[in-house]
């Protein structure tokens, strides 16, 4: 039985997708099946593979149940990893989802039958408050949170906190961080001391991460001894230990 | 189909070269790599279409023919005889376990092989087909290398069908390459000296009806002599539980057409064999017996109520020392002068059966058609008369009695039947016949097995844990009492259908 997570922020540009490709790699580089599924219509992370944006019958027929998930699965130049691709339809995937039975536990639903093949499977989300995060909290089993250091940050962990009481398992990480900003490290000790849900590990800006877009893989493939290879390995190990259950 | 053999005289090198002359390529190295090839005696995964496969510190479950691994896990290649339910939990159990059940997945090759892999990508530089170009060479048990056919394998990387297919035209049509007919696994068990797709302990000799009855007979019996001595081995060495499973049920085939043909041999001669059949199911019974107890361990626990199922322990650990003691005994006989006697005598006469003098074997000379249907009828008929006097108040003996009939009617079916009369007729018989015998061996088994445990109390109390060992057990025969009470209420309906109107009008027409 696989496990479900996903990473999500309300805001965009804060890391998800870079953190779902690079998680999801190094799962799969561990020899475990794993699954992406990148559910923002941008496909970035479904870039990053370098696998075309397209899924027969689009939002609407998946998540109605009538495309075979099983078919419009990729395989990644890397073994044990596979992506569902993102579709540019997925932009309405708000409206295909409402127009389903329960459409909260519609992702829940798509990905039933892929539950026993992949030991973990990643939800990359798009950023917004919608039906769809709304159904990614159902289908989760944890929700993994990058946060930039700022104002604010602490209010977003808050609220998303108290939105999903009784449902995922929150598991919130700061992400972008400048350890020369003194305003990173005080919201970073003051936010710890408030949450017992925030994560040591930190994710720090790196070229490294911007470079993803041009060499089109995981860090740990093009960079392996970088200081964001190593954060993300060091998160992953602690990712895995804090995981309930 | 994914494996190829390379054009003749084509180094790897020089493949390499081809293909990418042809394809986008990524540059991959070479390197060398052993791996072991596991499968089950009878070659389970093989008739899957699957091989396991230990290289690289994985062990891995690949689909060969679809060039997808279906399940793996991070482990080195075992050197022992695995079972299945011995991998940690997860999806390489999941799928091995509803295959091979309790067969152990034993090491068939070593190989070790050059390889280089290369990628073929698409127009984003994605990986879109995996090749690999291998000069693969079996490992003799003494370290010496024997090359193996040259090969180059395709791995479908999932969701990239289109691209394979055409890789393989490629391939095929202009560069020369050939579909392998057998695959690596196959050529490597073969000239390792085994046989690709393993042993089966099925029975399938053909015959004709018009054929003498003594030669089919000794064709028969000499096959499953063969099984007899192919399962030895496997036996000794306790390799898994189906050896000295396999073996019995070859012993108690002979025996069923030793007393069903028994005119076909001459009777004195007979008369010395059977006995020595008797001795050898004697000296196995007991370490089959023990075997299925611990084998069914974890359906007992199951009948007993959650808070109980942990007290029963002592009593495997009893059963278990048990089963060790006796299969001590049983491994003693079989390595015994007797026992090697007996093969080389018992084949010995089987080839000489049909230049025998016929005169005090008035059966030999007859057609086997006629002679096994006739004995079909008779069982048949036997059967049904004391099925017939079974009712809710009979003793477990007839219930027995009947299941022993059962069992020389479904040999019969299977040995001779299959090959020699309409599989329409006889197939939906042997079926019928095997839900009878399904009840009738559930309500032996729950029988014999009360007695054991009330037979085993004395020794299970004495240990530590034993009070509340006694009381499980306590429940537990409770609970099998019940179930051979149940067993008996299923007999009727179960019967019914095996003597129904239209049975006995096919057995009648048919096997006269």
């Amino acid at each position: 039985m696989s496990r479900v997570l996903a990473t999500y922020n309300v805001k965009g540009g804060v890391g998800k997708t870079s953190a779902a490709v690079n998680l999801a790699y190094l799962a799969a580089r561990d020899r475990s099946s794993t699954l992406l599924w990148d559910l923002d219509p941008q496909g970035a992370s479904t870039y990053l593979f370098r696998v075309k944006p397209k899924v027969r019958g689009g939002a609407r027929k998946l998540v109605r149940l009538k495309t075979e998930v099983d078919d419009v699965i990729k395989g990644t130049d890397y073994e044990q990893l596979d992506l569902l691709p993102a579709d540019f339809s997925y932009r309405h995937m708000d409206l295909a989802l409402d127009s389903t039975k329960r459409p909260t536990s519609r992702l829940s639903k798509v990905i039933a039958p892929l539950r026993d093949e992949y030991e973990w499977i990643f939800l990359d989300c798009p950023p917004s408050i919608s039906l769809v995060s709304e159904s990614v909290f159902d289908a989760a089993d944890a929700l993994l949170v990058p946060i930039i250091p700022a104002t604010l940050s602490s209010r977003t962990f808050e609220q998303l906190s108290k939105l999903v009481q009784g449902g995922p398992q929150v598991l919130a990480f700061f992400s972008m961080v400048d350890r020369r900003k003194k305003l990173h490290r005080e919201v970073m000790e003051q936010l710890r001391g408030d949450s017992a849900g925030v994560l040591e590990s930190t994710i720090p800006t790196s070229a490294d991460v911007e470079r993803m877009g041009v060499q089109r893989s995981a860090i740990a493939e093009f960079a392996p001894r970088s200081r964001a290879a190593l954060a993300y390995q060091a998160l992953w190990e602690e990712v895995q230990g804090r995981l309930n259950g | 189909m994914s494996e190829f053999l390379l054009p003749d005289g084509i180094s790897l090198e020089a493949a390499g070269e081809a293909l990418r002359q042809r394809l986008e390529l990524a540059r991959g190295g070479v390197r060398e790599t052993d791996c072991t090839f596991y499968d089950t005696f009878d070659g389970l995964l093989h008739a899957e279409d699957l091989v396991l496969v230990g290289e690289a510190g994985r062990l891995s479950l690949v689909q060969p023919g679809a060039g997808v691994e279906r399940a793996g896990i991070a482990m080195d290649a075992p050197t022992r005889p695995l079972l299945a339910l011995e991998l940690d939990p997860g999806p390489l159990r999941d799928a091995l376990l509803p295959i091979v059940e309790v067969r152990a997945l034993l090491p068939i090759a070593h190989v070790r092989s050059r390889v280089r892999a290369l990628d073929v990508l698409d127009d984003q530089r994605k990986t879109v087909v995996r090749i690999r170009l291998e000069e693969p060479a079996l490992i003799s048990s003494g370290g010496r290398l024997t090359g193996l056919g040259p090969r180059l394998t395709l791995g479908l990387v999932r969701g990239y069908d289109k691209a394979l297919t055409e890789v393989q035209d490629t391939l095929v049509r202009e560069l020369g390459f050939m579909l392998a007919d057998r695959r690596l696994v196959e050529e490597a068990v073969a000239a390792a000296g085994g046989v690709p797709g393993g042993h089966s302990s099925k029975i399938d000799v053909p015959l004709s009806v018009s054929e003498r009855a003594d030669a089919a007979t000794a064709a028969v019996l000499r096959a499953l002599l063969r099984v007899m001595q192919l399962t030895i081995e496997g036996m000794i060495a306790d390799t898994d539980s189906e050896f000295l499973h396999d073996f019995r049920v070859a012993v108690r085939r002979s025996r069923a057409v030793q007393r069903e043909l028994k005119r076909v041999f001459p009777p004195a001669q007979l008369a010395r064999f059977r006995e020595q059949f008797r001795w050898l199911q004697a000296i196995t019974g007991e370490a089959r017996d023990l075997d299925v107890y611990v084998l069914e361990f974890d359906q007992y626990r199951a009948m007993l109520p959650e808070s109980l199922r942990g007290e029963l322990d002592p009593l495997l650990g009893v059963l278990s020392r048990r089963r060790r003691s006796a299969h001590r005994t049983m491994v003693r006989a079989l390595r015994s002068e007797r026992a090697a006697r007996l093969y080389a005598e018992w084949s010995d006469f089987l080839q000489g059966l049909e230049a025998a003098p016929v005169q005090d074997r008035p059966d030999a000379t007859r057609p086997i058609g006629a002679l096994a249907g006739e004995r079909i009828g008779k069982v048949y008929r036997r059967m049904l008369k004391q099925g017939g006097a079974i009712d809710d108040s009979s003793p477990p003996e007839h219930y027995h009695e009947l299941r022993k009939q059962g069992k020389e009617l479904r040999y019969l079916l299977e040995l001779f039947g299959a090959p020699l009369y309409p599989a329409e007729i006889v197939k939906p018989m042997v079926k019928s016949l095997k839900s009878l015998q399904d009840v009738l061996g559930r309500h032996q088994d729950r029988e014999v097995q009360v007695a054991t445990l009330q037979s085993l109390g004395e020794e299970v109390s004495a240990l530590p844990g034993g009070a509340g060992a006694l009381m499980a057990m306590g429940v537990l025969i409770q609970r099998l009492g019940e179930d051979e009470r149940a067993a008996r209420a299923e007999f009727a309906q179960n019967f019914a259908a095996f003597s129904s109107e239209l049975q006995r009008r096919l057995v009648k027409q048919t096997f006269k």
